[in-house]
Order: structure tokens, then sequence, then C-alpha cells
């Protein structure tokens, strides 16, 4: 019993990582996936969007960067937001986190409107960003990283004593639902691979139980096998029901593979957007740099 | 069995880890004490004096000053700045303090904290310059020493010198505690230390998580009370613990509680690695740095004030002289000989008592066998330079990327 109990966990894992390395092509386990995609009525993805943006405008000074537009994030699903380079998408991310804000548009959360004025309120709503640099501390081990700023501590002699061994208990507990139990708790994270720290860096912004997370260009940095670890843990998630959102530039591989949907962004505004089951890489950077005007498979 | 009770879905992982990784992790200090032994090993071979117990007793003696400045610096280099100031602040609030107990009549029981008080001003002042304006650490606390150096100076009288004998100040180098009372000192020393040890057990089996027995709990209370037992008794042999010896092994202790146990220490660490990461997850990365900045200045100061006991007055020479002398750079240099990162986030508080005894197992010995001091200067500059050469080639041996 002890045993079967150890082993459920990381077998299931094992079971997507087969099925995400067979044939070096990356696939979703097919469960899941389909109960999400079916019909607005499955429990992950709901009526109401978790996010809505509508009719976004940016202006940096006369540089006119969003002109218009719109991204819905759903609960259990993943959003791949791609374009050309300067297309927006990191500014449309950083409007959405907070660090941005809008110089006009509609902005809703669960289907009430709300004024995001800095990274907190976004947090405060459950909005959470990985950002490129991860923003570890590579002298610390996996533990130390997740609970960086919010230690659990106990009163103690010269200010607040660690409680390591409640830590510990509950990384463990936050990395075993992220399918993620393998990871060394005690090792620097500098000693650890690219995926790896990705992979603590999306652990630590889940601690926060944040509904929505966003991801800057998550794999730039990584190999083959790491992307796909970090879309297998993606997947993981939205299927506990957070809506994530992907800025990648990683067509071909990442984005058409690991996602559900694809918004491609042209000059600040929509070009296109894919059901990621249906479309081939090349749609997507065909719309990218403007060859398939208006196609709306997903809408 | 102990993994009934673990309740994480992992299976645990059994990995060898590599020698260099342990040689970066559990055994960082293996090369130093390596180094102290075979030190110890060839003075013993030149000199029938050096392995005896009052020479030893001499030779931890020699050592606390240098070691209790380097603990302090550890805190600053921690946080990847660093404090060229140490030195002057030992001398200026050492003088500060004859001042006024030799002019103003203030009694050592007041004088003394206020000099460490002040000694942590300074260095809270110091940071503050460095994280609010922006100029190294390493421009600000140079600069900030010379005017120190400048302001002991005026505080001097005409004759350069404040005695302290007859003061009580120098009872503090003078106090021995000897018989039956060492041994009661180590006892109380290494119950604190295991109850700390087994309080972590507690919780970490309350918790559900296994705890490794032997490397967890028995062998660092073994050889902790090892350890413990070997240095009383050589101490003992020759008049007992010398009281700034005692002084040293507390703040050594609380050094270690310090850097290990707190969410302050903690943050040490993260800051010296990447302060921007730290100050994106809500640590207060300025008040972190003052701090740090402010032990070293206060423990500086308290190192001054045993210096003084010691050479019983206060003079021009306090705090190494004009520019730091030799104790400045011994204490950075025992600091980084013992393990401490120049580039922060890295080294343990044993760093300090191993840096410290490395430099002055140089001088004691050297000076046994007649060296000249030109020698030991020449000596302790390459140890120092090997010392972090060998931290290098481990840090490349294990691959470890900072990023
Ligand atoms: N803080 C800013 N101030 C001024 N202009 C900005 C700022 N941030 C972005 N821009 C401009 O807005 C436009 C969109 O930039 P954005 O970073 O959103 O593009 P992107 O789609 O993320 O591109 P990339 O793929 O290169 O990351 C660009 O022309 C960029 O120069
Ligand atoms: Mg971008």
């Amino acid at each position: 019993m002890k045993f079967a109990k150890a082993l459920k966990i990381p077998k299931f894992a094992s079971q997507i990582s087969n099925t995400l390395l067979r044939g070096g092509v990356m696939v979703a386990p097919s469960l899941p996936r389909e109960e999400i995609e079916m019909t607005d009525a499955t429990p992950g993805r709901s009526a109401t969007p978790l996010i809505s943006m509508r009719n976004i405008h940016k202006r940096f000074g006369s540089l006119h960067a969003l002109r218009g537009a719109s991204l819905d994030v759903h609960a259990g699903e993943v959003v791949a937001l791609v374009g050309d380079n300067g297309a927006g998408k990191s500014t449309m991310v950083k409007v959405m986190a907070g660090v941005h804000m809008a110089t006009s548009g509609e902005y809703e959360f669960e289907g009430k409107p709300v004024t995001i004025n800095s990274p907190t309120d976004a947090q405060k709503l459950g909005i959470q960003t990985v950002y490129q640099d991860l923003a570890l501390c590579a002298n610390l081990d996996a533990v130390q990283n997740l609970f960086l700023g919010r230690e659990l501590t106990g009163s103690g002699l010269f200010g607040r004593r660690l409680r390591r061994a409640e830590s510990e208990v509950k990384a463990r507990e936050v990395l075993g639902r992220m399918r993620l139990g393998n990871l060394s708790l005690t090792r620097p994270v500098g000693a650890m691979s690219g995926g790896q720290r990705q992979n603590i860096a999306i652990a630590r912004s889940i601690l926060w139980t944040p509904k929505v997370v966003i991801l800057d260009e998550p794999t730039a940095a990584l190999s083959h096998s790491a992307a796909e670890q970090v879309g297998t843990l993606i997947r993981t998630l939205a299927d506990q029901g957070l809506g994530i959102v992907v800025v990648s530039h990683d067509i071909h591989n990442f984005v058409v593979n690991a996602t559900d949907r694809i918004e491609v962004m042209r000059l600040g505004a929509n070009a296109a957007s894919f059901k990621s089951s249906e479309v081939t890489g090349e749609q997507v950077v065909n719309a990218m740099v403007g060859g398939n005007e208006g196609v709306n498979l997903a809408g | 069995m102990a993994d009934t009770t673990v309740t994480t879905a992992a299976p645990p992982l059994v990995r060898r880890r590599s020698i260099g990784e342990l040689l970066s992790s559990d055994f960082r200090a293996l090369p130093i004490v390596i180094g102290l032994v075979a030190l110890w090993v060839f003075f013993t071979i030149q000199s029938d004096v050096f392995l005896t117990a009052r020479n030893l007793s001499n030779l931890l003696v020699q050592s606390t000053v240098v070691g209790i400045m380097a603990l302090g610096v550890m805190f600053v280099l921690l946080v990847k700045e660093i404090d060229l100031s140490v030195a002057a602040i030992n001398g200026v609030t050492s003088v500060l303090m004859a001042k006024l107990i030799v002019e103003a009549g203030v009694s050592p029981w007041l004088a003394v904290p206020m000099a460490i008080a002040i000694g942590a001003l300074i260095g809270s002042l110091s940071a503050r310059w460095v994280t609010f304006v922006g100029v190294p650490s390493f421009v600000v606390t140079l600069g900030l020493g010379l005017a120190l150096n400048g302001l002991q100076l005026i505080l001097l009288p005409a004759t350069a010198r404040y005695s302290l004998n007859g003061t009580g100040l120098e009872k503090i180098a003078l106090t021995n505690i000897g018989g039956i009372w060492a041994w009661v000192v180590l006892v109380i020393g290494l119950l604190v230390f295991a109850g700390l040890v087994f309080s972590e057990a507690a919780r970490r089996n309350k918790a559900g998580l296994e705890t490794p027995v032997m490397r967890g709990v028995v062998a660092p209370i073994v050889a902790a009370t090892g350890f413990g037992i070997v240095v009383v008794a050589i101490l003992s042999a020759h008049k007992g613990i010398p009281l700034v010896v005692l002084i040293f092994a507390v703040l050594l202790g609380l050094g270690g509680y310090v850097l290990k146990q707190t969410q302050f220490g903690l943050y040490l660490y993260a800051v010296g690695n990447n302060d921007e990461a730290a100050r994106r997850s809500g640590v207060k990365v300025d008040r972190i740095k003052m701090t740090a900045f402010a032990i070293a200045g206060g423990v500086a100061a308290l190192a001054g004030v045993i210096a003084a006991s010691r050479t019983l007055g206060v003079g021009v020479f306090s705090g190494g002289g004009v520019g730091g002398g030799t104790l400045l750079l011994e204490s950075i240099a025992a600091a980084v000989i013992g393990g401490v990162s120049l580039f922060g986030g890295r080294g343990s508080i044993h760093a300090a008592l191993l840096g410290a005894l490395v430099i002055g197992t140089v001088s004691n010995g050297l000076n046994l066998m007649g060296v000249e001091n030109e020698i030991r200067l020449i000596v302790t500059g390459l140890l120092l330079v090997l010392a972090v050469s060998i931290d290098k080639l481990i840090e490349k041996a294990t691959g470890q990327q900072s990023f």
C-alpha cells in the first residue's frame, strides 16, 4: 500500500512523458485534453473566461504598441501568444500582469471589470508571471527558492526562525501535484539543468495558488527535451484548472504541440486565432508575417 | 522504520553525489582543514614548542581578534559587498572608548557597549551610502576608513596613547576560566548545540520527513563533543579557557545560528547571489545589506575592545594603524581563506575560525622558527591566493553555473 501510494504519481508522470517523447512529437495525454476541448460546459473550461481583455490600446509616447488587441484566457486552457518581434506580445502580457497600464480598453477578471494598476494588484487577483530570467538564486536549493520572500517561519532569536521541515513537506506536496516529485530539494538550483530551473520557477508561482500563470518565453533557452518537460508541466497545471498564457517563438515544436489555442498578433492587433490541434506550424508562421488573413477557427 | 513516515509522492531518490559536489557542500571545509593539519605537522616537526598546551593556547588567543573581525566581514561578503573600514572602525571606536574611560571616567560597562553601538552605526551609515547613492562599497568604505583613521588620530591625546591599565578593561584579556568551570562551560555549550540539533530532528519527524539519524543527529553531536573535549583539555592544561576565546566561540555559535536557522541568514545568501531576484520576491535588500554592514561594524568594534584589553591601551597602532595595516588585510584574508566567496552568497561560519587559525598558525609557527616578519607576510599572501584558487577549482569541477 505504502509503495502504491508512493509510486502512483511518478508513474503517471512517466506515462505523460513517454507519450510526449514518442516519435519526438509532443502529444499531450489524450484523455484530459479532449475533455477540456469538447465543450464549454466541462468543468475544465467554463463559459466565462478568467481573463477577458478587449480592444486594448497601449501607447508609449508616440509609439502605438497595442492597437485594439484582445485576448481571452479560460480556466484549464493553454493559450499561446505568438507574433513577430515587436508585435506587442510582451506588452500585452505586461498589461495583463499589471506591469503596464493600458491606455484604453476593457479588462475583465472572472466576468467583472477590474482596474489593475500594479503587479501586486494582478497577483492579488491570482495572476502570476514567470519572467524569462526566472529570478532564482543559484546558491539556494529548491525549497529555499520556492519560498523565497515568504518563508514559513516561527519566532526565534534574532528575527524569524526558519521552519525548514514544514517548508520541505509543503514543497514536496506542491511539486508532487505538479508531477515534479523527482526534483532534488537540497541541491543548489545552480547545479540543475535549465529545464529543471524553469520548472522550479513555475512551481514558485504555483505556490501562490494562482488562477492564471503567464510565461514569457519559457523555452527560449532550453533544449528540445527540456522544452518538452516544461510543456508537460504546463499541461498538468491546465488540467488542474489553471489558465495559462505562454509567449513563445518556438512555433513548430512547442506552440503547436503544447498549447490549446494560438493567438497570433501582428502590429499590436490580433491577426489570427487557431486551435492548436488543427493547425500546422507553417500556417501559424504565415499568419504571423501576414500571409493568411482573418483565419479564425477557435474563436 | 524510517521510511514508513515518508508521505510524499516521490520515491526517495538514491543518487550518489560526486566528490566535487560533496566538496562544494558538506565537505566544503575539508581542503582548509587538511591545509591546517599540514601546517601543524610541519611546525611540530620544525619546533618542539609548537605542539605544547601553552603555545596552542597562545595561538588561539592570538587568532581571536582577526577571527572576530573575519566573522563580521563575512556578513558583508555574503551580500556581495566589502567593508574596507572594519579595521578603522576597530581603531576609532576603541580609542573613543578609552577616551571615555580615561578622560570622562565612564565605566567600562557602559563604554564597551557604546563602542559596539557606534561601530554598528558607522557600518550602517556606509551601507546607506552604498545603497542610496549607489557608490560601490569598495570606494565608500575605503574613503570612510581613511577618514576614521584621521578621526582616531584627532581623538588621541598628545602622548598618542591611552593606557587602560587599572581601568578594569584589562581583565577581559587576563581572565581565564579554569578547572571545573572550563568543563561546565563546555557542557553548557554542547547542551545548547544538542538541543538545536534534536529540535530540528524532532520537527522533521513530526512533519513526517525522514531524518538521517547518523548524518543529521549523531555525527554532528559526536563531532562537536570530541572537538570540544580536545580544545578544553588543551586549554585547561595551560590556564583554562581564556575569556577572549570564549567570546569568539560564543560569537561563532550565534553567527552559525543566524546564518543557518534564521530568515535573515537566508536572505544574506539570497541577496548575495541574486539581489534582483530577492528584491522581486519581496526581500528588503537594502535593509539586509544595512544589517550586514552594521554587524560587521559592531563586531569590529568588539574586536577593538579585545585588542585594547590585550595591549593594555590604545594608540596610533589601534585598528592596525593608519590604513588598517595587516589587521584589515588579515581579517578579509581569513574570511576568504576560510571559504567565504568574494563574489557573494557562499561561505559558512566556520570560515572565520579556520581562516583565522591558518593565519594565526603561520604567524605563530614562523615566529617559533625564528623567521622574520617579512617571510610571514609572503607566506600568508601566498596561502590566500592558494586558498581562493582551490575554491575556484572546486567550483569548476562541480560545474556550478551562477546565473
Ligand atoms: N517600455 C517601452 N517603452 C517604449 N516602447 C516600448 C516599450 N516596451 C515595448 N515597446 C515597443 O512596443 C512594441 C511592441 O513591443 P513588445 O515587446 O510588446 O513586442 P514583442 O511582441 O514582445 O516582441 P519580441 O518578440 O521581440 O519580444 C515595440 O515596438 C517596442 O519597441
Ligand atoms: Mg517580447
